[in-house]
């Protein structure tokens, strides 16, 4: 069990990084956005400084790589269900749910260092993290992605179609967004917005990485977010598992 | 044998917003597979050939039925089948971006065989794929992508290899070559189950083969004596009033198939029938507009059990 889900983990990174310039094109999104979109948000802190805008925006950057990141890993899926790679993987006498175990724990290394790239870039900037935070929100970060990966994994090998699956991703991005405080946290929000955002399961990730970067590690969202996203990444993982008998069709 | 298969059946449901339909993909199948043969199972698109190989090959379980697939029960231990087979699908299960070589070695690997890299060196030699084995695989030609395909799927070496229809699509050079190449495995001892809706390629290949129409089995044994059932040469003839002439013809044929317009006259003997057929034409006056005698081929079989030609019935599938 364990041996095949390292060999189909270790045989998805090769294949990521046989063209490193995908993964990187990924790191570049989030390094972008703290560039060229943090400072935007300067005027809206109460210093009034970057590296505020930036405690502010960075755990939210972070989260965005974790959800919108792995989301899409489940095109790959399709084109191997396309190719017959699947069936044939099916057949063997590989592990079943390590095909799909290996595709989502190749998604977490890829995130982790996405999210080293980002840490560093924002140190960079001037932003100060606990070590302990640190840990903390790379965890966050990977129990976010493992969810957004087995979500996407399972979406694939249900709708089978890249058309189809674009069409739902993008039909649950935006709300999930915009919904989360990604950009602008939600506390400038309207009331009734501030009354529905505690639905998205994304913005208590963002809370609570944004409570992290403060250094306030008592806060109540950060177990909160934790409990949550455990539970959501073992549903989600367990789905795309078993949508994996699926492939017969 | 090395499959043996009872009263195999798989109906599946389809819901959509016309309401459930449901397929009798197969209808009761039997089959045995000697080891060390190549079997074929010839038919037209939808006749259930990919259903009963993905069946077979654990990947869709089966109504009713038992099978025993490389010395294993199909049902009760579909990990041990696994291990014992070489799957190659008619998609052919090459992925774009990974190299051949890679592909082959993970194969292997899945497979824990102790020396994967030579392993995958071997089968490489052997399908000639060295030179290409560290381009992607989405610059491989379709013929190239067939050998790779193939390669994977008997990098394990298995006793049994399933190759659901191997050649649809590539160019009759490289149907020829992957011929030799599938009959190659005759050698190494490797029992092959081909399907295909190829005449020439079940002819040419298969030891024993079966055909199958609308999910049953229609016909089993070997090329030859498939077609020695039927008769030996088929004359066909267009003429103008096929029931008139196919009422003259019958006491000088086997049996007699009209075919529109066309009159197919089955007979022991063709050369010696010709003669004494066209004499009683004349005799009562039928216009004949053409005539060809052949051998008779597996289409004719298909035709004299199904009542279809299989060259017809791609139109309908």
């Amino acid at each position: 069990m364990i041996r095949h889900t390292a060999l189909f983990t270790g045989y998805e990174l090769k294949k990521s990084f046989s063209n490193p310039i995908w993964p990187l094109f990924g790191i570049l999104q989030p390094v972008l956005y703290l560039v060229m979109f943090a400072p935007l948000l300067k005027d809206m802190t109460p210093g009034r400084t970057t590296t505020e805008a930036l405690l502010m925006f960075t755990p939210a950057a972070m989260m965005m790589i974790a959800v919108f990141g792995s989301l899409f890993s489940g095109f790959g899926l399709i084109a191997d269900l396309r190719n017959g790679s699947l069936e044939r993987y099916a057949v063997s006498p590989a592990w079943r749910p390590a095909i799909v175990l290996g595709r989502v724990a190749k998604d977490m290394v890829v995130l982790v260092c996405q999210a080293i790239m980002v840490l560093i870039v924002a140190i960079a900037m001037g932003v100060r993290i606990g070590a302990v935070e640190l840990v903390l929100v790379l965890l966050l970060m990977a129990a976010t992605g493992l969810f957004a990966s087995g979500l996407s994994q399972g979406l694939a090998l249900t709708v089978r179609d890249e058309n189809g699956m674009s069409q739902s991703l993008n039909l649950f991005m935006l709300p999930i967004m915009l919904l989360a405080g990604l950009f602008v946290p939600i506390s400038f929000a309207p009331e009734w917005m501030k009354a529905i955002a505690p639905v998205n399961p994304l913005y208590h990730a963002v809370e609570a990485g944004r409570a992290l970067f403060a250094g306030q590690l008592g806060d109540s969202s950060i177990p909160i977010a934790f409990a949550l996203f455990i539970v959501l990444a073992v549903l989600t993982t367990i789905w795309s598992m078993r949508s994996l008998s699926k492939i017969a069709g | 044998m090395i499959i043996e298969v009872h009263d195999l059946k798989k109906t599946f449901t389809t819901r959509s917003r016309k309401g459930t339909q449901t397929v009798e993909a197969v209808r009761g199948i039997d089959m045995e597979v000697r080891k060390g043969e190549i079997f074929g199972v010839l038919g037209p698109n939808g006749a259930g050939k990919t259903t009963t190989i993905r069946m077979l090959a654990t990947l869709i379980t089966p109504d009713a039925g038992t099978a025993t697939v490389a010395g294993h029960d199909l049902l009760k231990e579909p990990a041990a089948v696994r291990r014992k087979l070489g799957y190659v699908s008619q998609a052919g299960g090459v992925e774009d971006t990974t190299s051949a070589r890679a592909q082959i070695m993970m194969a292997a690997k899945i497979h824990a065989i102790a020396d994967p890299q030579r392993a995958t060196a071997d089968v490489l030699t052997r399908f000639d794929l060295t030179e290409i084995a560290d381009r992607p695989g989405r610059t491989l030609s379709g013929g190239q992508k067939r050998r790779v395909a193939i390669a994977i799927g008997l990098v394990h070496n298995p006793p049994l290899l399933f190759l659901d229809e191997p050649t649809t699509g590539l160019d009759p050079q490289n149907r020829a070559n992957l011929w030799d190449r599938i009959a190659e495995l005759r050698e190494s001892g490797t029992s092959v189950l081909l399907s295909t809706h190829y005449l020439d390629e079940a002819d040419a290949l298969c030891d024993r083969l079966m055909i199958v129409d609308h999910g049953r089995v229609v016909a089993e044994g070997t090329p030859a004596e498939l077609k020695r059932e039927v008769s030996g040469d088929v004359i066909t003839l267009r003429v103008d009033e096929p029931e008139r002439a196919a009422e003259t013809l019958r006491p000088l044929a086997r049996e007699t198939r009209i075919d529109d317009d066309l009159l197919r006259v089955y007979a022991d003997d063709g050369e010696h029938t010709l003669p004494a057929l066209l004499r009683a034409l004349e005799e009562r006056g039928v216009k004949l507009s053409s005539i060809a005698l052949d051998r008779s081929t597996l289409d004719d079989v298909f035709l004299a059990k199904t009542g279809r030609s299989l060259r017809d019935t791609g139109a309908d599938a």
